[in-house]
């Protein structure tokens, strides 16, 4: 009878679930290190917050629809504050990237030698250059390049341009015919958000009648029409709730109206830029990525060229667009935290000032830390129903 | 059956691992902790090494300011020097250690790269008892204050009653200071913050209508522009920031070495001993006192004593003779080094000895030179 083979047990490093479990076992013992090491070494116990309810003793600038004095308030507030001009500009630079984008996007595309070269020159030149050294040099633009103070330049005495920022006429409440104080304008605001929620339920409908019949509904220039009319009957109705405020020149700075400080102008506009170079490109490849047959297709039913990107070319461009863009938009946000180079006091500005004076770095990053990541995932959570709304109606 | 027992076997190494990891975490938090305390003789480190090492900023004018491959210079760097002609007999003896960056100043003191710290750096109560340094006598009296353009109508913050739009350096306590002391005059004030270079840009751009930081930080930064006639530094300080050399901890003998030239530097200007005068006032004292301070004898007698020289500090009386031969006095440094930026009549860096009628209310000199007897 044969001997069943005898098999030499294999030596224990050679056996891959041996290995595998050996390497799992001395990467969660590092990574276990590393977490105590860290533990141990910031004294958990010592962790607190109670730090930012303490006043936080100095004034917070570039404030815009809010009046917090830093002297007298808490950290917490002015941090807020500070949240708020960070996202005053985040949301200024979305829009403007986006359109300008768009546009330098399409006119790279154009058949026209000039238009496109220039396009390429904005996207070449902004895409490849440090975005820390741009805003920069736009801040020394606007405060070495523009006029002082005392020689503004001024136009029809309601435009204001120098160094300490562009003046123009501002709204301010009134208390109009009813006396009803600053609520007046509450009122009107309210009357706006349903005349503009009525204006889109109209232009819902109008399209469902165009797309039944056939004929042609006009649905924008109703839904715009209800809501220009809308407003100035309400406006007219409750007697004017705010009225236009010219800027003056005071002694060494604007009075009233609206001032565009150049540490918020030159972040905007260098974040806008830099951000617009890229979304350009994204625009175009997300044109260039659609089959030459759509444009084939509606060049033979006779639409303009304005027809033919509008109705058929950026829809389609718009699905492949918006995972790319929401990087982008995520981006703003993020390298919006350079605003300091600008004077510009964002949160976390803000916060190394705090950091600064009462040591507490690592309470204060995990606060930073987590307001970034809030936001970033409020910003994507938004692109994505865009993106499942885009995607199933185009399906 | 082999292989439940192999997976077992491996089980327990992992979790060996872990308490293996977690024991070294434990045992490492343990040391870190000083040891007993010994007493430092930086003062035979130096005569062993023969070569001083200052630690100094080399980057701001007036104080410490490093140009191309020479040693730097200004104020501070004249007290290394004259710390190395007291100790060494030479005041090129001193190797010039970059302590420019402010977050590891200190390090460098306690690691023993450099033997003392002469960088512009303020007394405050946190860093004596935190730090592992001790602080000399204060060389610079300076505050946080004001820069205004050269037109402007504002000669304290008193003036600033229209809302001024000011820069401030943030970073220490700058900007709370600026808020306190505007708080207390009940004036509004629009602050601008940001790093050195930045609020420096936009202060002399026109974008502010003041810049406020320390006074010696203003005064270098400003000396260092094309157009320094353009702008006024404020003669008011809303704060204090007394710079002194700092040493380390548990050595005080050579503290009190680095003590005494600063003082004696200062008594030498009070006692009207110069770098010009100093060797014929050594060779024929017009008193007391002078014999005293430059370690020489009175009309033939014994030589003056004031200390130093026992046992227990090992340096010859005539240390700062040596000083002054080599830097002179104090009020020679200040005018040499910061005397055209910084003018020091009425301010708190003029001897106390000085004629204060011509001073504003609350200003004029403190410096006052401790007795050497």
């Amino acid at each position: 009878m044969a001997n069943p083979p005898v098999y030499e047990p294999v030596p224990l490093i050679y056996r891959e679930s041996i290995r595998r479990f050996f390497f799992q076992g001395a990467f969660v013992a590092f990574v276990v290190l590393v977490l105590a090491f860290v533990l141990v070494r910031i004294n958990i116990a010592d962790f607190t917050l109670g730090f930012l309810n303490d006043p936080a003793g100095f004034q917070l600038s570039n404030q815009w629809l809010t009046d917090i004095d830093g002297s007298i308030e808490s950290r917490w507030t002015v941090y807020f504050g500070a949240v708020w001009s960070s996202l005053r500009v985040v949301l200024v630079c979305i829009a403007a990237s986006t359109v300008i984008g768009v546009v330098v996007g399409v006119a790279r595309l154009s058949t026209n030698w000039v238009i496109s070269r220039l396009a390429m020159l904005f996207v070449e030149l902004f895409r490849n250059t440090p975005f820390y050294v741009q805003i920069i040099i736009w801040y020394a633009i606007i405060t070495f390049g523009l006029p002082q103070i005392d020689d503004a330049i001024g136009i029809i005495d309601s435009f204001f341009i120098s160094n300490r920022g562009i003046a123009i006429p501002w709204t301010v409440p009134n208390s109009g015919l009813w006396d009803l104080g600053d609520w007046l304008v509450g009122v009107w605001v309210a009357l706006l958000i349903a005349l503009g929620a009525a204006a889109m339920a109209l232009r819902a409908r109008r399209h469902r009648a165009e797309r039944a019949t056939g004929k042609p509904q006009y649905a924008n220039r109703w839904a715009f029409g209800l809501f220009a009319v809308g407003a100035l009957a309400g406006y007219l109705l409750l007697g004017g709730p705010v009225s236009m405020d010219r800027p003056f020149i005071g002694d060494n700075d604007y009075i009233e109206g609206m001032v565009i400080r150049p540490e918020f102008a030159s972040l905007v506009f260098g974040l806008t830029i830099y951000t617009a170079a890229f979304n350009a490109e994204i625009v175009r490849a997300s044109i260039q990525a659609l089959p030459r047959g759509q444009t084939e297709a509606a060049n033979a039913v006779g639409l303009s060229t304005y027809q033919r990107l509008t109705l058929i070319i950026l829809p389609q461009a718009l699905r492949q667009m918006i995972p790319s863009i929401t990087n982008q938009y995520l981006n703003v946000w993020k390298n919006s935290s350079v605003a300091f180079a600008v004077l510009y006091a964002d949160l976390f500005a803000v916060a190394q000032i705090f950091n600064n004076k009462v040591g507490r770095a690592l309470e204060m990053f995990i606060v930073i830390i987590i307001t970034y990541m809030l936001v970033s995932l409020i910003i994507s959570a938004v692109m994505n129903i865009l993106n499942r709304r885009v995607a199933a109606a185009e399906r | 059956m082999t292989r439940m027992k192999y997976l077992r076997r491996a089980a327990l190494l992992g979790l060996a691992g872990i308490i293996a990891a977690l024991a070294l975490v434990a045992c490492s938090s343990d040391d870190g902790d000083d040891g007993a305390m010994v007493q430092g003789d930086t003062l035979a480190e130096i005569a062993d090494r023969d070569e001083l090492n200052c630690g100094v900023k080399q980057t701001q004018a007036l104080f410490g300011l490093k140009t191309g491959d020479g040693d730097p210079e200004g104020f501070d760097i004249e007290f290394c020097k004259a710390i190395a002609a007291a100790v060494l007999n030479d005041a090129g003896k001193v190797n010039y250690v970059d302590a420019s960056d402010a977050s590891i100043r200190f390090n460098l003191l306690a690691d023993k790269e450099i033997d003392v710290l002469i960088r512009t750096t303020t007394i405050t109560s946190s860093r004596d008892s935190d730090l592992k340094v001790d602080f000399a006598q204060t060389t610079f009296y300076t505050g946080q204050g004001f820069a205004v353009h050269a037109g402007s109508d504002y000669n304290s913050t008193f003036d600033m009653n229209d809302n001024p739009t000011i820069c401030v350096q943030t970073g220490t306590t700058t900007e709370q200071n600026l808020a306190d002391h505007f708080l207390e005059l009940g004036f509004d004030f629009e602050a601008l913050g940001g790093s050195d270079a930045e609020t420096l840009d936009a202060f002399t751009s026109g974008r502010c209508d003041v810049w406020t930081a320390d006074q010696s930080n203003l005064a270098s930064s400003i000396s260092n522009l094309p157009n320094p006639g353009d702008f006024r530094i404020l003669g008011q300080l809303i704060s204090k920031e007394p710079l002194a050399p700092g040493v380390r901890d548990y050595d005080s003998d050579f503290k009190d070495l680095v003590n005494w030239i600063v003082h004696g530097l200062i008594a030498a200007e009070e006692a009207g001993v110069t770098q010009g005068n100093v060797a014929a006032m050594a060779a024929n004292p017009p008193n007391t006192t002078i014999a005293r301070l430059l370690g020489v004898s009175f009309g033939g007698g014994e030589i003056a004593n004031h200390g130093f020289g026992s046992d227990s500090t090992p340096i010859d009386p005539q240390f700062i003779q040596r000083a002054i031969a080599a830097v002179g006095n104090y009020g020679e440094i200040y005018e040499r080094t910061v005397g055209d930026a910084v003018p020091r009549a009425c301010s708190l860096n003029a001897l106390w000895s000085e004629d204060k009628r011509d001073c504003p209310p609350g200003t004029g000199g403190i410096l006052y030179a401790l007795p050497y007897r």
